[in-house]
């Protein structure tokens, strides 16, 4: 806590000193509702700094920013939403290393610091490891959201095993229902969420070690571990009765649209599988932990995996050095960044030192409680990988497995993608 | 500065500039270099004339050189060569270009390209040709022609936004936004997903395309009937040729010169195709075609060697088609 203050005080003192007022640009994945909310996270630092702070979201970031930082005209701070891309820029040396000393921050101040910063540290185009990435905005993955009210009427429980979430679903479709809706379609980037669910269900069936293998390429794609995840996903998207519009439906609607099947009267679906940011899409005006609340998606009842957790992440990166940029990397230290976007929707956060009362509503909490009671935290693991990869082929393996294509051949056409990548 | 002061600034320095070059280096070869007088007036009128087309032509010649032939020279090196951490460069020979052959995802490209290239100019041409015609001598031909030609106007990325929404598909029972859904479920079908239905969904992509361009076609190849003379259709009448037999016999041999320019011409945007797949399959089910294939290996696999190289193919592929287009619009003018 004390270094907390010390260095809001260091930040204070940085920003009230005769400061030149410099333009500053930030470069992100956030459009719409989201970027709304870091517009107000961005506007405290530019009235706090006196810079002139501007914020450029696009759904194609990922290409964006390769394309930007080639031509030398990148924004002076990128958040990515990968931080497998933001290894490959450090790698390039379109990265500037963050100020000495962040790393022991983020250790200090962040629940489960060290993970934060090997995550943020990758290797530079020197080969030497530097702390490059900071990360600020957290999700939680593992997250079935429904309605309340929609499954006390049908007389529906939460389901606490992945058997029994398998049963509820079958049972809600011999009831002439729909369990789940299940949306893909994200622009070019069509077909994450299914990654999202292949990760979990790997999780869920395999140890943690051998996750750690397969984001690291030890073992292959065609390895029976991954096809088995892909499969149990397929389980419930490649089932016509089981998700909304049928299978067909799956890769073409948008994963911002696929939760309001869930607000429908009668509901298109009972169960929708997203991450803790979703509530920004959700028909205006609804009200989490009222109108709507989640449940972790649970972990088998046999075995004894635990309670996996997946997570992910947006981490900050300097892109173009300047005095200012290294000023609101500082600012994302201070609590008050973190309770601006609290107080909004969609945020989580490591940050040890902010005043949990910030968050909007009690629902952010029991997500931070899912976080904590966690026996094993992964990180996305199509965000570690390879951008050929983990933003190219695992995507449209995905839509292509949705779409009928046999289990085996996506997987071996990963796996080649990733051979290939360099 | 105010964003239009700058632009008028950048305006009067870009044009004076321009006129400045134009008028001094001039005036340059005519009073210093080569002057018209003295003992040599006759021999330096010669010279300068030899020198002065490229003088005019430099500026021109310099902006081709920096904006077409660079960035093909780069793009070559840049397909034979392999990056390596840091910034430098290996040399790869043919590496990538193997290595992309191999990749089943180039040649699904190819092969939908292929589709394109068959489809697309022949369709678009028929159906240009047809409305041509058929508007040519009618009273709301202008109409019909103005309605035709509109697409022309609308961007290819809002193209396929307009198409996908065409293509629209919800689940059976749900309301159907997409017109072709709600036709297919007013006729008592089944909904469909359109686009994921693999080989079939390149057509439905082609398709905005086609809508594109009918009205290119249409315009020239209206142009070229009216400039059909008169006689030879009169004398057709004369000789009792019927309706078909004089559009094809007289109207079409006589403009096919047009249509094979308007044709390559729609063949070289096809092959270039990248906005419509892009905006609404991304090259997924099976609908990936060589341009969005370039894109997707240099900017998301961040794969600069097989990006390039099949740039190299998109372009080894364009170039004896354009140079036939050249070759006969020239001809047309003769």
């Amino acid at each position: 806590m004390k270094h907390t203050i010390k260095s809001s005080c260091a930040v204070l003192a940085l920003m009230s000193g005769p400061a030149l007022a410099e333009q500053i640009t930030v470069a992100g994945p956030w459009i719409g509702a989201d970027e709304e909310h870091v517009q107000a996270v961005l506007g405290a630092f530019a009235e706090a700094s006196g810079h002139d702070v501007r914020y450029t979201g696009s759904d194609s970031f990922e290409q964006q920013i390769v394309i930007d930082a080639e031509a030398g005209s990148a924004p002076n701070v990128a958040v990515f939403p990968q931080p497998g891309l933001a290894a490959v820029m450090a790698e390039r040396g379109f990265l500037t290393p963050l100020a000495e000393g962040t790393g022991d921050w983020i250790n200090e101040n962040y629940a489960a610091g060290q993970s934060w910063v090997d995550l943020g540290t990758y290797a530079g185009p020197d080969g030497s490891d530097a702390l490059y990435g900071f990360f600020y905005k957290v999700d939680v993955k593992s997250l079935v959201w429904y309605i309340p009210e929609n499954f006390e009427d049908a007389g529906y429980e939460v389901p606490e095993t992945l058997e029994e979430l398998k049963a509820l679903s079958q049972q809600i479709a011999d009831d002439g229902e729909t369990p789940w809706c299940i949306g893909l379609g994200s622009g070019g980037a069509t077909g994450w969420p299914a990654t999202d669910w292949v990760e979990d269900m790997m999780l869920r069936t395999q140890p943690p070690s051998v996750y750690d293998q397969w984001v690291s390429n030890e073992i292959p794609f065609t390895d029976p571990a991954v096809v088995g995840a892909i499969e149990a996903f397929g389980e419930f998207a490649l089932n016509d009765a089981w998700v909304s519009g049928g299978t067909g439906a799956v890769a073409t609607t948008d994963f911002r649209e696929s939760p309001k099947g869930l607000f429908d009267a009668p509901p298109a679906c009972y169960m929708h599988k997203q991450a803790s940011f979703i509530p920004s899409f959700f028909p205006e005006g609804s009200e989490v932990g009222e109108d709507v609340d989640f449940f972790y998606f649970p972990a088998s009842g046999e075995g004894d995996l635990g309670q996996p957790v997946l997570g992910a992440g947006t981490v900050w990166a300097i892109t173009n050095d300047s005095p200012a940029a290294h000023e609101l990397i500082e600012f994302l230290k201070t609590p008050e960044a973190h309770e601006i976007w609290m107080a909004r929707k969609g945020f989580l956060t490591p940050h040890k030192g902010v005043n949990l009362d910030a968050f909007s509503d009690p629902t952010l909490r029991k997500m931070n409680d899912i976080l904590l009671g966690a026996t094993t935290f992964r990180f996305d693991a199509s965000d570690l990988m390879p951008g050929a990869v983990g933003a190219g082929s695992f995507w449209t393996g995905m839509v292509d497995y949705v779409g009928g294509k046999d289990v085996g051949t996506v997987t071996s056409e990963i796996q080649q993608s990733w051979d290939a990548a360099k | 500065m105010h964003p239009a002061l700058q632009g008028v600034i950048t305006i009067i320095v870009g044009v004076g500039g321009c006129v400045a070059y134009f008028y001094f280096s001039n005036l340059f070869l005519d009073k210093v270099l080569y002057p018209a007088r003295g003992p040599n007036a006759g021999r330096n009128i010669n010279r300068a004339n030899l020198i002065r087309p490229w003088l005019f032509l430099a500026p021109a010649v310099i902006a081709l050189g920096l904006y077409l032939a660079y960035p093909v020279v780069e793009t070559l090196r840049l397909s034979l060569t392999n990056r390596v951490p840091g910034g430098g460069y290996e040399w790869a020979g043919l590496e990538n270009y193997s290595q992309m052959v191999a990749d089943p995802k180039f040649g699904e490209a190819l092969f939908n390209n292929m589709l394109w290239l068959f489809v697309v100019p022949a369709l678009s041409t028929a159906f240009g040709l047809l409305a041509a015609q058929l508007t040519d001598r009618i009273k709301w031909g202008a109409v019909a022609k103005s309605i035709i030609f509109m697409p022309m106007a609308i961007s290819f990325v809002g193209a396929a936004v307009i198409w996908k929404l065409v293509y629209d598909y919800r689940a059976a029972g749900e309301e159907q936004i997409g017109v072709l859904n709600a036709i297919v479920v007013s006729l008592g079908g089944e909904p469909t997903a359109w686009l994921t239905v693999p080989f079939w969904n390149n057509f439905f992509l082609m398709a905005v395309l086609i809508w594109i361009q009918t009205g290119f076609a249409m315009v020239i190849l209206s142009a070229a009937l009216r400039g059909i003379p008169e006689e030879t259709v009169e004398a057709a009448i004369v000789d009792g040729a019927n309706p078909f037999q004089i559009f094809f016999k007289i109207k079409v041999p006589q403009i096919m010169g047009t249509i094979v320019v308007v044709w390559t011409t729609i063949t070289i945007v096809v092959l270039k195709i990248f906005d419509i797949v892009f905006a609404m399959t991304n090259g997924q089910w099976e609908t990936q075609v060589l341009a969005n294939y370039m894109y997707d290996k240099l900017f998301r696999a961040n794969d600069w060697g097989v990006g390039s190289a099949s740039a190299m193919v998109i372009m080894l592929l364009v170039t004896p088609i354009l140079v036939w287009n050249v070759y006969n619009a020239r001809k047309e003018m003769r």
